[in-house]
């Protein structure tokens, strides 16, 4: 019995001493701000192997001639003057002075002409390579460094797009690397750029750790966007692969994490309500539509993509599967936008008779109309479950066909669907709105909105960067998209960040990607 | 015994191609692949093709297949699709994890419940009986990842005991280590020895009716020993066989339990593989998994003639 006593109370005084040691090895002394990553990140390159998540991280580490302001406008970053020829082919950079890489070299014209190379070599990969090879907006037929302060990009043609694609997050902002980034080989190594945080430590599938760049010549004035003032405050980012909801929440209420970036809309009232933390909202570019194959044989009459259209109660479902955080918006321009005019305001408004009026017209007799969606994105889901109830009313029959995520961007891709619930990325100009739903679809299938008149309207914009004349172009563009339904709208999204009440500094903005410059503990 | 040990080897073979064969073709019947994956909803057909061209996804299926089996013969399992790694030792490393938890779990499970289930069948319609069946039924019927969230809940939000995130190699810290483990070793344990339990208790109870043991107790030979040298080494063939079972089951079983945990064990790559549609470390894993399960069967079948002599390799 003593024996049995002696053993029990080795084993207590054991297991105390665990914990304390676990309880003191995850305290938090302010020096580390501990981030939720929903997935790991793919790779450290810019714009190459890249998801959403690690275009997050790595824009911490490096940053382009021009960046994104908070307005989602392009500003200089590395570049302290920007000046464009009258006939739009000639864009000359000159760099800011005292902006040091990550290894104490000084940037220079050369590391730009070295980082644009590399991009425009095909070999690397990089995601915007179509955008500037030719293929896409432009062809970049010269990088060169008049002098160690100045470079100088020559185009094939003009657009308006150039600078904006540029900052794209998607590209990495075309960061600005140094030479050491790469092995001997040729290889990647890890990102050797200018940004705030420098690289620390990548262990795969757990957490990636990023360490303040102490030399970092920070632009003056307030944050804006991915440009303005940046101060690391905290010695480390240390971003943790917690692909869990429920594990990412109990985490920040446990105090386990610091920053819960992505949280559900449906999520947002819980929080809330926990002492010790809160929340940080802003709205989002991303887009949140139903696609309408406009080839199908039942779909390709107008009168029922119209009928469809007037079956739903637009606001209605976006305040149920927001829960009223979101606001409707018809528009392809996302509301936060400055070319949301009054016209992108226009959407369609319930009216089941007319849905009615409208199907016994096209002579549609109940045909079933299978719509596409997927769990990924609960918001879409429940999209779809509210379009399927509501466009009964009108006698539209809508069978849900519920896939993962990569076989729906399959089925996208091809074009392979009737209706689908789906999201779109954040696209940064309403010219890249538009250009991401029309296009012909014999060559192009994933596109939604095929119509010559369109592209040619859309090709106007991008070659034009007096913001009046767009604005027309782009307020024709959304009354004819009223008119012809190849899409349905719903909502943009918002970026809500979870965050533990001694967190002060974040703000959350409308790309929806953390930053944690100028933020502290 | 070592001829047996070789039959058994060689008959893997086979089953090891089929199990790669089918997995392959499975996984690339499945619409969508990394190239569409990676370019997102800009995905036009030029850069698709060329991206799938530079991931290597524009050659024939069987070129590929044949292309990825001869490299495996070599020891070469390839480089994951998402993030350039190579393979093996990422299967290496993601298996430690998973195998750490999986047979920490099944040896407590396995001590707590075949004890349990002895005492079970001898005390057969009685309150103990009914108590341990009862206990172990509701186990059985808890979903893991629920009964993971509860124990998350309770030991590391409300009582602030453990943490709820992250991990730290035992080999790194020990002490650390273990407390990242505790959680989900515990859930695992609950459920498997409560079907470890119904296993042992319901052979235990066969074994109990037999003649040996009447005539054991006739000659008056204690209860206890009646239930060590007789009962269990003869009941535990049955639970034996389900240990290994639920070892292999384990293996790809254990992605939900990794996932809520925040584990990085080998179900949780599978997982993420299948969404990310990175094909070569989906084929390494089910062919690791394979592998192993394979040979836990091959363990525990020749630990049978240990408890029945009747066996015979």
């Amino acid at each position: 019995m003593i024996f049995n006593r002696s053993i029990a109370f080795a084993l207590s005084v054991g297991l105390v001493a665990l914990f304390v040691q676990v309880s003191l090895a995850y305290a938090q002394d302010g020096s580390a701000l501990r981030v939720r990553l929903s997935s790991d990140i793919r790779s450290t390159d810019p714009g190459t192997n890249r998801d959403d998540n690690t275009d997050a991280v790595v824009l911490h580490m490096v940053e382009g001639l021009v960046a994104l302001r908070e307005d989602t406008s392009v500003g200089p970053m590395l570049a302290s003057k920007i000046v464009a020829s009258s006939d739009g082919l000639r864009y000359t950079f000159t760099l800011r002075d005292g902006v040091k890489f990550h290894n104490g070299a000084p940037l220079t014209a050369a590391d730009v002409v070295w980082s644009w190379k590399r991009y425009l070599d095909p070999a690397t990969g990089w995601r915007c390579l179509p955008e500037f090879d030719g293929r896409g907006m432009t062809k970049v037929l010269a990088v060169e460094a008049t002098n160690p302060k100045t470079v100088v990009f020559k185009l094939e043609r003009p657009t308006s797009l150039f600078l904006t694609t540029m900052a794209r997050t998607d590209c990495g902002g075309a960061g600005i690397l140094h030479s050491s980034s790469l092995d001997s080989d040729g290889r990647w190594k890890q990102p050797v750029g200018t940004g705030p945080y420098k690289f620390g430590q990548w262990k795969k599938g757990q957490y990636i750790d990023l360490v303040r760049f102490e030399n970092y010549a920070s632009l003056n004035g307030p944050r804006d966007g991915y440009t303005g003032g940046k101060k690391a405050e905290v010695e480390k980012v240390h971003f943790m692969v917690i692909p869990d909801e429920i594990a990412g929440k109990t985490a920040l209420y446990a105090g386990a994490i610091d920053v819960f970036p992505e949280v559900r809309s449906a999520d947002i009232a819980e929080i809330q309500k926990k002492p010790q933390v809160k929340i940080e909202v802003a709205p989002a570019m991303d887009m949140y539509a139903f696609l309408i194959q406009t080839r199908d044989p039942v779909l390709k009459d107008v009168r029922i993509r119209r009928a469809l259209a007037l079956s739903l109660d637009l606001p209605a479902i976006t305040e149920a599967v927001t829960e009223g955080v979101c606001q409707p918006n018809s528009s392809a321009i996302p509301s936060s936008s400055m070319y949301y005019s009054t016209v992108q305001r226009l959407g369609y408004r319930r009216d089941i008779a007319q849905a009615k009026r409208l199907l016994a017209d096209a002579g549609y007799n109940g045909e079933p109309i299978k719509m596409i969606t997927n769990k990924r994105h609960s918001e879409s889901f429940d999209s779809a479950v509210l379009a399927q109830a509501m466009a009964a009313e009108a006698g539209i029959r809508i069978d849900l066909e519920v896939l993962d995520w990569a076989t729906q961007l399959d089925r996208y891709t091809k074009g392979k669907y009737q209706t689908m619930a789906f999201i779109y990325s954040a696209r940064l100009d309403p010219s890249l709105s538009y250009e991401m739903i029309s296009g012909p679809k014999s060559t192009q299938p994933r596109k939604v909105w095929d119509d010559s008149l369109v592209q040619e309207k859309l090709a106007e914009s991008t070659r034009s960067s007096d913001r009046a004349k767009r604005q027309v172009l782009f307020d024709e563009l959304h009354r004819k998209m009223l008119e012809d339904v190849p899409f349905i709208v719903l909502f943009n999204s918002v970026d809500a960040v979870g965050l533990r009440a001694n967190v002060v500094g974040y703000k959350s903005w409308a790309p929806a990607k953390p930053r944690l410059w100028n933020v502290h503990l | 015994m070592l001829s047996y040990i070789a039959r058994r080897v060689a008959l893997t073979v086979p089953t090891l191609l089929l199990v790669m064969v089918a997995v392959f073709a499975l996984i690339h019947l499945i619409p969508g692949d990394p190239a569409q994956l990676m370019l997102g909803d800009a995905a036009d057909d030029a850069t698709l093709s060329q991206l799938r061209q530079h991931l290597g996804l524009d050659r024939p299926l069987t070129v590929q297949f044949a292309r990825w089996l001869l490299n495996v013969v070599h020891g070469d399992f390839g480089h994951s699709i998402t993030n350039g790694l190579p393979v093996l030792p990422l299967l290496l490393e993601r298996i430690q994890v998973s195998g750490t938890i999986i047979l920490a779990a099944v040896t407590l499970a396995t001590l707590i419940a075949v004890p349990a289930g002895l005492i079970a069948a001898w005390k057969q319609n009685q309150t103990v009986d009914v108590a341990i069946v009862a206990g172990a039924t509701l186990l059985l019927s808890i979903p893991s990842f629920w009964l993971g969230l509860l124990l998350m809940l309770q030991f590391g939000l409300k009582l602030g005991w453990l943490p709820v995130v992250g991990y730290v190699p035992l080999s790194e810290n020990f002490s650390e280590g273990l407390l990242y483990l505790l959680l989900p070793i515990a859930t695992l344990v609950m459920i498997e020895s409560g079907i470890l339990t119904r296993m042992s208790r319901a052979s235990a109870i066969d074994v109990l009716r037999l003649e040996y043991v009447t005539h054991a107790r006739a000659k008056g030979v204690s209860e206890s020993q009646v239930l060590r040298r007789h009962v269990f080494p003869n009941a535990f063939g049955p639970t034996l066989t389900m240990i290994g079972v639920i070892l292999g089951n384990l293996l790809g079983g254990i992605a939900v339990l990794e996932t809520v945990f925040t584990l990085p064990g080998i179900g949780r790559l599978l997982v993420d593989a299948i969404y990310a549609r990175d094909y070569p470390v989906v084929q390494g894993v089910m062919l690791l998994t394979a592998l192993t399960y394979v040979f836990i069967n091959l363990i525990i079948d020749l630990c049978y003639p240990i408890f029945d002599p009747r066996v015979t390799t």
